[in-house]
């Protein structure tokens, strides 16, 4: 079965051009450079998908949402959202979009209350007029301000004006919904409100969502597919899980052992599937305990080790399966592209 | 800590004041233009040439003239900021990933500012006829269509204005250079006839004066008949800046859409 995009970008391409001092002392010596923001990027997210996009600072994260949300045009290709052209069916994808900009609360009005403020913005989104108070009284429940409703915007909190941007973004209830870098400049409750707010207005709604960040466990939290984005392009792309496998597949257990010398450790190592050992020093341990980092080639190897211990009579402490993190996944993904 | 220390750090300061205001080379030009006809204009406003050709021309008092030109002139000032102050780039974003077009935007941002700019007219209008007895004898619809006239124009000068702004980050040199063209050669404090012949040629090419012009007949027992020349003038000027406004305007937001400076600031 074919399953439909609600995001399509195909050959998107993106340069921008900027002068730079070529001289430390001369600031008339500049020349110019090109940089490609966004370089020929071809991406699919599916309908009703929570789509993670992770990059460092510079990755093009802003700049692709800016081109999908028609603010910027691109240099050569397209995308689709929700099946409409962000070149040639502008309207179209205003209608199906809503946008949360990175610094998302320039455009509210600080003089007006947060429920004036969604009822302007609720106008200018075509929210029908007979659903609008509904909607908006909603929409304020939903990110929770509905008792801060009638405050002056300029007296909210940072993580307040923040709400009331994603109350904004999901005024119009579009289908398609652009998070850029929602959770910037929140504290950590704000933070964990906002990400749980996200996934289950996409579990409930089955709206789709592009969320852009650089909080690599962020996107492994609450996304159901992660893209990493490095000078433009898709270095990688696939769920979290995957992805942090994509750059180790053996597996990593760490055990604590009481009373074993170095010989036994060297069979441990000579053991069939077993990649290397080390020891790990990091751990506060018991004077006759040792803490043992065992690669293995996959988990199936763990009973020939436990069959081992048990024979030499090396009691077993503490066995924890160690995961690689998304961190290191991304690091190195990184690092390779 | 000396006192040289402290000098030191005064002159630090002192310095780069210096150094940013130099790189903003428009708006020195500018703040050297404000101050060479503002000196002008209140020079020529207390001269009796002033009195006398206003006299001659409108057939009423120096009073009558200064208030009708300070009450309408409001309406000028509003719009000449109009774009900037509703499309700032601030918001411009906001702006332009919703499904409401610009015309939208900047027609329903105005809409208070005009209102409120009609009210201190009102209050300029009923100060000068309660307060210095001016004699007034309305024609409403020849007020309605020259104000109107006199906006647009204005807002077609202001779209330039705010395009050039969102290109170059750095101020806006159109607005300004409106605003001392406005003072000294707009008609608005004293007539452009006491200027020497070379400067009243300026104001003939702007639309100020013929607004000033046929504002102050509308509203002293003239029909529009009798205004008729002037009016096209100021609307020949506006169906020329309008379009040419709105033309600047686009391809500067284009630009800075392209470039991706749109929020720069």
């Amino acid at each position: 079965m074919q399953v439909e995009n609600a995001i399509q970008t195909i050959n998107l391409t993106k340069t921008f051009k900027s002068k730079i001092q070529t001289s430390e002392t001369k600031f008339y010596n500049r020349t110019t450079v090109s940089v490609n923001a966004i370089d020929n990027l071809n991406l699919e997210i599916n309908k009703g998908e929570l789509f993670g996009l992770l990059g460092p600072n510079g990755a093009g994260k802003t700049t692709l949402v800016k081109m999908l949300c028609t603010l910027l045009p691109p240099d050569s290709g397209t995308a689709l959202i929700n099946g409409y052209d962000i070149v040639k069916e502008q309207m179209k994808v205003k209608r199906s979009l809503g946008t949360l900009f990175s610094v998302g609360e320039r455009g509210f009005f600080w003089r007006l209350n947060g429920y004036r403020n969604l009822e302007f913005f609720a106008s200018i989104y075509n929210v029908p007029r007979p659903k609008r108070q509904e909607r908006i009284l909603e929409v304020l429940k939903l990110v929770g301000l509905e008792n801060s409703a009638f405050e002056l915007y300029q007296k909210y909190s940072g993580g307040m004006k923040r709400k009331l941007a994603l109350a904004r973004t999901l005024l119009p209830d579009p289908p398609v919904i652009l998070l850029d870098e929602p959770t910037t400049g929140l504290d950590v409750i704000s933070s964990r409100n906002v990400r749980e707010f996200v996934k289950s207005t996409v579990l409930e709604t089955g709206k789709t969502v592009l969320y852009t960040t650089h909080y690599i466990e962020e996107a492994a939290q609450i996304c159901t597919r992660i893209g990493i984005l490095k000078q433009g392009r898709i270095v990688a792309c696939d769920t979290p899980d995957a992805l942090r496998h994509k750059i180790k597949n053996e597996e990593i257990i760490y055990l604590v052992v009481e009373e074993i010398v170095q010989d036994q450790i060297n069979k441990i190592s000579s053991l069939r599937g077993v990649i290397g050992i080390s020891e790990r020093t990091d751990q506060e341990l018991m004077p006759n305990q040792k803490g043992l980092c065992v690669e293995l080639e996959s988990v199936d190897q763990l009973p020939s080790i436990f069959d081992f211990l048990f024979k030499q009579k090396i009691k077993l402490v503490n066995f924890k399966r160690e995961e690689p993190t998304l961190e290191d996944a991304f690091i190195e993904l990184t690092k390779r592209a | 800590m000396t006192v040289l220390d402290e000098l030191e750090k005064i002159w630090y300061f002192m310095k780069r004041d210096m150094i940013s205001f130099s790189t903003y080379k428009t708006n020195i030009a500018i703040l050297f233009l404000t101050a060479v006809f503002g000196a002008l204009s209140f020079a020529y406003l207390g001269s009796n040439a002033s009195m006398q050709s206003v006299l001659k021309l409108y057939g009423e008092s120096l009073t009558t003239y200064i208030i009708i030109g300070l009450a309408f002139s409001t309406y000028l000032t509003q719009s000449l900021t109009l774009v900037q102050k509703t499309i700032n780039p601030w918001a411009l974003e906001e702006v332009l990933v919703s499904p409401t077009g610009l015309s939208t935007f900047i027609v329903g941002s105005s809409i208070w500012s005009f209102i409120w700019s009609t009210g201190t007219v009102v209050i300029y209008l009923v100060i000068g006829v309660f307060v210095f007895g001016i004699p007034l004898s309305i024609n409403i619809l020849g007020t309605i269509i020259v104000v109107a006239l006199g906006i647009s124009a204005f807002i077609g000068f202001s779209m330039i204005g705010s395009g050039i702004l969102i290109l170059t980050k750095q101020g806006d040199p159109v607005s300004a250079l409106i605003t001392i063209a406005t003072s000294l050669f707009g008609n608005v404090l004293f007539p452009p006839q006491v200027l020497p012949p070379l400067l009243q040629t300026i104001a003939y090419v702007l639309p100020q004066y013929y607004f000033f012009k046929c504002i102050r007949l509308m509203l002293t027992g003239s029909t529009i008949q009798m205004i008729l020349p002037e009016l096209e003038i100021l609307a020949l000027m506006c169906a020329i800046i309008v379009p040419l406004g709105y033309a600047i305007y686009a391809v500067c937001l284009k630009t800075a859409r392209k470039n991706g400076t749109l929020s720069w600031f």
